[in-house]
Order: C-alpha cells, then structure tokens, then sequence
C-alpha cells in the first residue's frame, strides 16, 4: 500500500476502530476529487471520521449542521453592508473549506440542499454575479440518516448523483465497541491526533491519482457494468455516464492507494457497490419484495466479463 | 496492403469455388444441346472471373470479354483468324443478317454464332450476378437453390444424370456458405483476419463437411420412395407414348441402351401391350452379341443387313419353328407403342386386321439380322402398330437331338460373333464356367448345367441392392464372385459368358415375359405386360438343333418344349426348373431397364466415390476410428493438451508478441487440471486460488506481470525468461 496514504489510514485508525475500509474509501473518494455519503444511523461516528480525516490531512474542517430551517446563506455565505466602508462585503459561509461535514444532510430544505450540492459539483460559489473559487482540496462529507427515519427530505436523484461514493458505517462489532468504551473513559483520543500528510503531498498525491492509467479495456468493463443497470428489469433507472466516470476515477485512486499506476479489473469490481449502489432506482415492486441494489449489483457483477486481454482495436 | 492483398486472396477462393460450380451448370447444357468446345467455354468463365476479380474498369473489361466471344465465334464457326480481313468480315456480315433477323421478329431464323453469342451474353450476366452476390450481398444461398433446381430438373426430365454433380454442387456450396458466413461475421465485426487465423475459423467447418459427406457416401441409403417422375407423371397423365422405349427417357422398362448394366431399378406398373394367347409367351424384341465387361452392345463388325418381308409371309431367322399344323396366334394390341414386332418363339407370320391396314399403303416388315429386331415400316418410314398378329408354332426340340453328341464341329469363323468374350474378362470366370460344366458331355448339357448353376450355388434374385461395377471391375465377374445378387441381366450376361467360356457360341436375349392374366374370356387368355414383365434371357446354339433358349434367372421358367422321344438317364435333369415354376409370379418380377447410373466416370470425383464405394467397409470403419479418436482426444485433452503445449512452446522463445496467448494458453491448461476461471472472476483473485491449491506463489507472480502487461501503460522490462520458466513450472504442476 501507498505509504503516505497508509499513514494517513493508520492515522484515522487510531481513533475510529474497526473502520479502516471506511477510511480507506474516504481516502479514496478525497484523493479522487470526489464526495462521499456516509448513511447510517446518528452515533455511530461518522462526524469523528471527518473529523479525524481533517486532522490527520491537517485540512481546515467545517461543519454544517443541515435543519430544517436552514437557509442556503447560511451554507455559502452571505454579503453584508458594511457601513465603515459604504459596501458589501462578503461574509463566506462554512462551504469555503477543505473538509466539510455536511451532517443529516436530509433534513434540510431541497432548497439549501441543492445549494450545497451544487457547489460540490462546480467547486466555487456564486454570490452577487460573483465567482469564488473553493479552495482545494474541497471535500465534502455528508451523513444522513436512512430515509426512512421521520422528518426528512430524501435527496432527489440528480443530487445524489454528485456523490462519488455512499459508505455505510455500520455498527462496531462487539469487541470494538468495547474498545470504544474503553478508549471514551480517557480523553478523547481525536484532540491528541497529529497531520501525516501535508496540503502539497495532498494535492500532488491528488494529481498522481489522475495519472494513474486505465486501459480501454477496464474502461470497456466499467461500461459493461453501467450498461447492464440500465438493463435490469427490477431497476427502474440505471446510473448515468456520470456514474461511469465516478467509477473509473474512484479506481485510479484506489489503484493508486495499492501502488499500482494502472488500474485493474479487481479494483472496480471492489468499488462498484460504492459507487452505483446509490444511483440506482428500483422499481417498488422490487422494493417491496426487499432486493437491494447491492443484490443487483452483484448480480451484474457475476455476469460481466472480466477483460482478460488488452482492448482489441476496431 | 496486406488487407487487400488477403482480400484478392479471399476472392480468389470464392472464384475458384464458384467456377466449379459453374462448370456443373455447363457439363448438362452442353451435353443435352451436344455443344463442344467446353475448355473454350470454361476458360471464359475463368477470364470473365479474373475480370470481376481485379475490379477491371468496365470499358476495358469489355473489351476484353467481346474479344473473346469474337475470337471464339470466328475461330470456331470459320476456322479464321479474328484479325484476318475475311474474319471480321465474317462477324460483320454475321452480326448485320442477325441483327435485321431479330428486328423484323424472325427470331427462328438468327444463326448459330449469334446463339453462341447470346449464350456467352448469358454466362457473362450469371457471373456479374454471382460477383453481385458474393462481393455484395455476401451469400451465396440463391444461387446455390438454382443450381440445385437446376440439375434436379435436368436430371429428372433428361437423359442427363446429375448424381455425382448434385453431391459435388453440395459440397462446394456448403464450403460457399462457410466461406460467406465467416466473411460476414469477419465484415460486422470489423475486424481484419490474418491468414492463419482464417484458416483456423474455416477449417474445421470444411473438415466436418468434408467428413460428412465420405459417411453420407459410404452409408447405405433407401432408394427413393417417388420413383422416377417421368413415367409416373405420363401414366397419371394417360400419355404414355412409349417414345422413352427407344430413346432412353426413362430408366425403367425397355431400353436399348445396355452398355452399363447393374444398379438398382424401381417398379414401374406402366402397361406396355396387351396379348391374347393361349399360353404365357416369351416376347423376344432382339439379341445381342457383344459384351464389354459392362454391358452389352450389338458388334459393329458385322455388316448390319436388312432383310425385307411381307405381312403374311413367312419370316426366316435363326429361331427353329414348329410345323403349321401346331400354329397359334396371338394378338398384340400395343398400349405404349413400340417400333418392333413382339416374337414369341417359333413365330411365323406377322399379321395385320385389315381394317388397321387401311391406314398405310404398302405395310412391310424389316429385320435386322444381326439382332433379329423387327420393325414394321409403311410410306418409307418405321411405324409405330398400335394392333397386330403373329403367328407362331413353337417348335418341339427332340430330346435325343439335344443330348447328342454334335455331328460336326461348332465352325469359329461363322460363330465369331457369340463367341466374344472382352480381354478383360477375368480368368475365375473361365475356369469357374469349366468347373460347372465339367460333367457335362454334350453342349445341351454343358448349356443345362450353366443353367441351373445359379439355383444350385446360393445365388439370389433382388432389385433393389445390385451393385454397379466399378471402373476396373466386371459386370460378370462381380457378380459370380462378389456379389451373388442380382435380377435377370445378371443372371443372363452371366451365363452367355460362361457358355462362351466353355466354346458354345451364346447370344443375349432381351424382351418381355409373362404378364398377368387380366381376362380370360373367349379363347384366348388376354396377358397384361408391363414395363415390369421387361426381361433378358439367353439363347445358345446347339450344333444339330439350333438357338434354343436359356432361362438362368432364378424364379423364372424356361418354355422350351422338349420331345422326350429317348429315355433320360436322368429324369430330374429337366425337373431341376420345375420345382420353381410356381414362384414366377410370386417371386418379385423381373424387368429390364437402364441402368441408373453411366456416363461421367472418368473424372477423379466419380473415381474417389467409386473407391469409396469399392472399399466400403474399409472406409465405414476408418470414419469411425476418427470418430472414437476424436472422441477418445476430446475426453482425455486434460492429459496430453498441456503436454502438447509445452512441446509446441518449448522452443519459443516468450516475449512482448506472445505473452497474452502463452498466457491464454495457461489459463486454458490451468483449466484442464480443474481450475476454471470464471469469466466474472479477476485474474488476481484466480491466481491466488491457483496457488493456494499448488502451494506455490507463482502463479501469482506471473499473474501480476501480465496484469502489468495488459492494464499497464508503459511496457516496463519483463524477464521472460522467467517467465517462460513460471509457465512451463505451473503447466507441468501436478496438484499433489
């Protein structure tokens, strides 16, 4: 495994235990210039990983806490009139940062929700026929409860969408949870945590990912894959192209994180899960009959060919 | 420039395939119009194929090909030169006379160049079809149905026979469609193939076709179950004008063309004539005197002499007859009128109603001596009598005369003739026909003892399986010897042989026997004769008492009546035939016809079907043996396909060109010991499965090169050598 990032891993490691997969895919999902989901119920640590992500990248961390009341001002910024200097200025909003923890995402307005997802997408904010840059790196982190939970506003597809990976955190296992208790009589362990990498061994480390070659015929087995969502009969939307390009980018960096510089069919059959899992839409009848996108996902899997040669020319 | 020059290459091999094809369309057209000059003809397809080959522009490629038919007309209709001033002149002339001909709508009347003309017009357009089809539609399935219609039909209604071209059309058009198919697929994968790689799609599709076709040829096949389609369509159409009598239309039935005997032949209920006579007759039409180790033709030595006779005038020939006291007459009333007069033996006179002959001025007889047909002929021409009479008076042979020993000696010279035996004629024959004879004294009894040899040593009479014989074989000897199976042609060719063998001069016999009663009202039973009843038979000269006829096949009767006017030592002598006279009806009958197969045997195709045919056994049991070693190899590749590899690789050295098939050919030996990649399966997570069942950590060494090698952009130094060593370490693992 790539040094830095194993650092970086054993880093996170050190106050989320049992958690390295899910420091490994927001590793990936940062490195890949992408943004990640965390789903799961509230507790189970999600805004410690972010948290832990920013300290051990030394980033700048900010957090939002999305409610219902929440207004899209209150995420990009707002601009105030000064009366010193007879003009507005601007006042950023929690978005201009490096890491940003979006919490409970789905509670808030579709409005202040599009908001931010959209200036996940572009990477700069527009504010009275303004453009401002976000600085890099920019990644965001957004939790949700599962959607079933009262009072929130699911994400429409199209926002999902801008999320390279969903990551469930899943519960600990019962002697990690001990662990956890045992580590939560001191003092917690986050305050104490140092940075392994620098910003520019980041966002060199960032341009090395999109180095990382990908050979026609992976890219011929990552479409094979998308292909075949579109096609399923239980699927009522397959993913995107957008999706395709999310997969390929999340394997470069997972390449990447293994020292490889070319891509590998193991690489995306690993992320595949991640990445399209929450792109699909079932149709209810299969929803109701309790199929999971994972289920289908796997089912494609086992179907598609795993290219074995070099990409024959047309 | 390899891809077009792989693309001539390919179409070469259609062209050459599709001449072949063409070249069956042409042997029957020009065999049933008695056209010559095929070569001429066939190298006109090959230009005209060349031409559409190398894409010649038009103008010149007409130019090409109307110089050719210019040439071939002018040298072939006036043996000029075509640049010689009379030549074009010639075609000049030629090409004015035919063009007004045609205008004025004389269409009759245009000239043979002009037809050769159009013809090569013809073949011209056929093959900028077929350029059509290949090049662009890419099948090759209506031409094919056309060609197979084509000889179908040819071989229906013609003389023409098609069997060997159908199967040969077959087969090239299967190798046609092999060729298209995998050009098709080649074409909507657009991809280019190489050579090799070709071959190996098409290869095994050839061989199969190939394979099937030698065990379709050796397989024993029914016969068809429509017969011939001619007669049965004249019958169901009430015109049976019995022309396929004298011309050969038919196979079944009374033929004159005996030059190839044997094969199987199909009933055919037609009814030739009707005869009202007091007793069953053999209707003699003509005998022939020459055999040729395959059948029999009349001898072109002899200067063939007519000789004239009235109606009701007696008829001299060679057949002894009775005394007039004893004569009969029977009525012949012709359903399917025939050229010849019906003889029963002993016939006198032919007669004729008057009111028939009121139809023909002067109504004569002419026979032929050497063969003692006779035809009717009025107004200067053979007449076809739909009703006529004979008159005969069957003679009585006196047994003491047939038992004597003759008084003078048989003279060579006058016998000549019946006693001509081919070259080629094997000596088994000879020394079997001195075999059976041996007891025998006198010629009646050498003749008595060949005769009843058949019955006697396990001979069988059948229609449907009789062999053919092949191109080096004798029609006698095959059946002697190898066959013992056959109807009347057999059993007669085969005994005029073998009494020729032993010095009595023997002639064949060819006519009808027999027929149903189908009325017996008035005096005179009334005989249905079919071209079933058709029949051969033998006569042979006994010195003192003349041509007395012969019946060797068994189940059939012979009618001579004998006066036994000295006691017989040997009364079953006689008897021997007897016993079998009651099974002539039951018995399958016996009929006469073409055989079904001729022509067209000196050609290698015919030959290798001849020797499949001839080593029949031997060739059931080789395509068997590929067969269980086909599927012997099949079962055990798991054995001796990684060998195989190693072997084939050993000496290969493993770099940049071959590492994914060497690879490839890995993964399908890692198959034979059992691991089976998946296809979802990665290669990563297939080598470590390999490895941990072999207890190695090769396979993932190598496994991590060649990911390396195909995933990997540039192309970082791979020790093959190595390489090479891990392939041949894990093709040979064994799992222990």
């Amino acid at each position: 495994m790539h040094q830095k990032i194993e650092e970086v891993i054993s880093n996170i490691e050190k106050v989320m235990i049992g958690k390295r997969e899910v420091a490994q895919l927001s590793v990936i999902a940062m490195l890949a210039g992408g943004h990640v989901l965390l789903e799961d119920v509230p507790g189970v640590g999600k805004t410690m990983m972010v948290r832990a992500l920013a300290k051990s990248m030394g980033l700048e961390f900010k957090r939002i806490q999305f409610t219902p009341d929440l207004l899209p001002s209150d995420v990009i910024g707002v601009s105030i009139y000064n009366p010193k200097t007879l003009q507005f200025e601007f006042r950023p909003g929690p978005i201009l940062g490096n890491i940003i923890l979006a919490d409970e995402i789905n509670r808030t307005s579709p409005k202040t929700q599009s908001a931010l997802l959209e200036s996940m997408e572009e990477a700069s904010i527009s504010i009275d026929g303004q453009t401002i840059q976000i600085p890099k790196p920019f990644f965001v982190m957004a939790t949700q409860n599962p959607i079933e939970y009262e009072g929130t506003y699911p994400l429409p597809e199209a926002q999902l969408d801008r999320f390279m990976l969903k990551i469930r955190m899943g519960y600990p296992t019962p002697q990690e949870e001990v662990e956890v208790l045992r580590r939560a009589e001191n003092k917690q362990p986050i305050t104490t945590l140092d940075s392994v990498i620098s910003l520019d061994e980041l966002l060199e480390l960032q341009e090395e990912v999109k180095a990382v070659y990908v050979e026609d015929s992976i890219k011929a087995y990552i479409v094979q894959i998308a292909r075949a969502t579109r096609k399923v009969s239980e699927v009522y939307l397959g993913v995107s192209p957008r999706a395709s390009i999310a997969l390929m980018k999340a394997s470069q960096a997972f390449a990447k994180m293994n020292n490889r510089d070319y891509v590998i069919p193991d690489d995306v059959q690993y992320l595949v899960p991640y990445v399209f899992a929450h792109r699909i839409i079932l149709r209810p009848e299969a929803r109701y009959d309790g199929i999971t996108q994972e289920a289908i996902l796997n089912r494609i899997i086992n179907k598609a060919i795993v290219p074995i040669k070099r990409y024959a020319e047309k | 420039m390899k891809t077009n020059n792989f693309h001539y290459m390919e179409l070469a091999l259609y062209y050459i395939v599709v001449f072949f094809i063409l070249q069956e369309w042409l042997i029957p057209i020009l065999e049933l119009t008695k056209t010559g000059h095929m070569e001429l003809i066939l190298l006109f397809i090959g230009v005209c194929l060349i031409i559409s080959l190398f894409n010649v522009h038009f103008i010149i490629s007409w130019i090409i090909k109307l110089a050719y038919i210019a040439w071939f007309i002018t040298d072939v209709y006036e043996d000029l030169s075509i640049l010689s001033t009379d030549g074009l002149l010639f075609l000049l002339s030629e090409m004015h006379y035919n063009i007004v001909t045609v205008f004025s709508g004389r269409w009759l009347e245009i000239t043979d160049p002009f037809r050769t003309f159009l013809f090569f017009i013809l073949i011209w357009m056929l093959i900028y079809l077929i350029h059509y089809w290949i090049t662009i539609r890419k099948t090759i399935f209506y031409f094919l149905v056309l060609t197979i219609f084509f000889i179908a039909t040819l071989d229906t209604f013609t003389e023409y026979d098609g069997n060997y071209a159908m199967i040969k059309i077959v087969l090239l058009g299967l190798i046609m469609t092999v060729f298209l198919y995998v050009k098709g697929l080649i074409v909507q994968a657009g991809i280019t193939l190489q050579w090799h790689k070709y071959v190996k799609l098409v290869m095994p599709t050839i061989l199969i076709i190939g394979l099937v076709s030698i065990l379709g040829i050796t397989l024993p096949k029914s016969e068809p179950i429509w017969p011939d389609p001619v007669p049965f369509i004249k019958s169901a159409t009430g015109q049976g004008d019995g022309v396929e009598g004298g011309n050969g239309v038919s196979k079944v039935g009374y033929g004159t063309n005996d030059s190839r005997l044997g094969g199987a032949f199909v009933a055919d209920d037609t009814v030739v004539f009707l005869a009202q006579a007091d007793s069953k007759q053999y209707w003699r039409v003509e005998t022939k005197d020459t055999y040729t180790s395959k059948g029999w033709e009349q001898s072109v030595t002899t200067p063939t002499e007519s000789v004239y006779f009235n109606l009701n005038e007696d008829i001299n020939y060679s057949i002894p007859t009775g005394t007039d006291e004893s004569a009969k007459v029977a009525h012949i009333t012709q359903i399917n009128p025939f050229d010849f007069i019906m003889q029963p033996y002993g016939m006198k006179r032919v007669e004729l109603n008057p009111d028939d002959l009121e139809n023909h001025s002067e109504i004569g007889l002419i026979m032929n001596t050497n063969t003692e047909k006779i035809y009717p002929y009025g107004d200067n021409k053979i007449l076809k009598l739909e009703r006529y009479s004979v008159v005969y008076s069957k003679p009585s042979l006196l047994y003491s005369q047939l038992q004597s020993e003759p008084s003078v000696p048989i003279d060579p010279i006058v016998f000549e003739p019946y006693l001509q035996l081919p070259d080629t004629l094997p000596d088994r024959v000879v020394d079997l026909a001195n075999d059976v004879v041996r007891s025998a004294k006198t010629p009646y009894q050498k003749a008595r003892a060949i005769e009843s040899y058949f019955a006697r040593s396990g001979f069988r009479y059948e229609t449907d399986d009789v062999a053919i014989p092949t191109a080096g074989q004798d029609y006698v000897d095959q059946f002697l010897f190898e066959t013992k199976l056959g109807y009347c042609d057999n059993f007669s060719t085969s005994m005029v042989v073998m009494l020729r063998s032993v010095g009595i001069p023997a002639r064949w016999v060819k006519g009808f026997m027999g027929g149903e009663i189908v009325d017996t009202s008035g005096g005179l039973k009334t005989y249905e004769v079919t071209n079933n009843n058709a029949h051969s038979w033998v006569e042979a000269y006994i010195p003192d008492v003349g041509w007395v006829n012969f019946e060797p096949t068994i189940g059939f009767s012979n009618m001579r009546s004998i006066e036994f006017d000295i006691e017989t030592t040997n009364p079953e002598d006689e008897l021997v035939l007897e016993e079998e006279e009651r099974t002539v009806e039951e018995l399958e009958r016996e009929r006469e016809q073409q055989p079904t197969t001729k022509e067209n045997n000196s050609n290698f195709f015919v030959d290798f079907i001849d020797m499949i045919n001839k080593n029949h056994i031997l060739f059931v049991v080789i395509n068997l043996s590929i067969l269980v070693a086909g599927i012997l190899l099949l079962i055990s590749r798991k054995k001796w396909l990684p060998k195989l590899y190693v072997f084939m690789n050993r000496n290969k050295p493993m770099d940049e060109t071959n590492f994914e098939t060497m690879f490839t050919k890995l993964l399908k030996a890692l198959e034979f010991k059992g691991f089976k990649r998946k296809h979802d399966q990665t290669l990563q997570s297939f080598a470590k499965e390999v490895d941990s069942v072999l207890g190695t950590k090769k396979m993932s060494e190598i496994t991590h090169i060649y990911e390396q090698f195909i995933y990997g952009k540039q192309q970082e130094e791979i020790d093959f050598n190595k390489m090479k060593e891990i392939w041949e370490f894990l093709i040979n693992r064994r799992i222990s």
